[in-house]
């Protein structure tokens, strides 16, 4: 089993805060750290199948939430995941006041810089956690 | 006659190119295809939300939209919510080879993408059409 940092995002489709998520996600498995850091389906932990509650149970994990549900952070949970750190989207825009993101398909430029910047920022965190393993 | 509005839920799969169009064909969907007459739930609100959340698939006949053969997002409903209606599954319109690449941010999404996008999501517009118009009601 790997021991990457497992990155799961909720990828909400109902509002921007979900590809938010998505694109952070995407953007610190594929190209910040790809080498610590991985991601899985996060519709495979809801199904609850054994095989990826091995994979989830296998190492840490970051969770990023769109919205206060929480949804990403209590699937991994229910499927036995360690759960490093928490990050919420609706946090994130707190310290971006007036932000218009795009919409639930896609990003505009406002939107990507917070991607950018805040995927940066988690990254860190990944990297910190992978060390500690 | 009531008009009944069709439940479509996606994979939106972050580990592969398969969930990746099917976000994508669900959203085009929701809001250009059939605007106003679909309703969408996040998959993992079956688990997150409540007994409203988890009544989805019996309140709405549902359409799931699967990247790959794991077909997660149908097992997942039928698991915690009721019977779907019908099934659409990316892998078999984009073939199982390119439907399993490394998921795509949607910054890097090409013409390509995008058409195979619409075909899904016109794959997904005739199973819809078909639950309408057989005024099939849960």
């Amino acid at each position: 089993m790997s021991n990457k940092v497992k990155v799961i995002p909720c990828s909400g489709i109902g509002k921007v805060h979900g590809l938010l998520a998505r694109e952070m996600a995407l953007k610190i498995v594929n190209e910040i750290c790809p080498e610590v850091s991985q991601t899985e389906c996060l519709a495979y932990i809801v199904t609850g199948d054994q095989d990826i509650r091995d994979r989830i149970q296998s190492g840490k994990c970051i969770t990023i939430d769109g919205c206060p549900k929480m949804c990403a952070a209590k699937s991994v949970a229910q499927a036995g995941g360690i759960i490093a750190q928490e990050f919420r989207i609706v946090d994130t825009l707190k310290e971006y006041r007036g932000a218009k993101p795009g919409n639930a398909t896609a990003l505009n430029e406002e939107g990507w810089k917070i991607v950018d910047e805040t995927a940066e920022k988690i990254a860190a965190n990944v990297k910190d956690i992978y060390g500690e393993e | 006659m009531e008009p009944i509005k069709v439940g479509v839920i996606s994979c939106s799969g972050e580990d592969c190119l398969g969930g990746t169009i099917s976000r994508l064909a669900a959203r085009k969907i929701l809001e250009r295809i059939r605007y106003g007459e679909s309703v969408t739930i996040c998959l993992p609100l079956f688990i997150a939300g409540g007994e409203e959340e988890r009544g989805f698939a019996e309140a709405y006949p549902t359409i799931t939209v699967d990247g790959c053969g794991k077909y997660c997002a149908k097992r997942a409903t039928e698991k915690l919510s009721g019977k779907v209606t019908d099934v659409v599954q990316v892998a078999d319109i984009i073939g199982k080879e390119t439907a399993e690449r490394t998921a795509l941010s949607s910054r890097n999404l090409t013409p390509e993408h995008r058409e195979m996008a619409d075909k899904v999501a016109e794959e997904i517009r005739i199973k819809f059409d078909r639950i309408v118009e057989g005024n099939f009601k849960k």
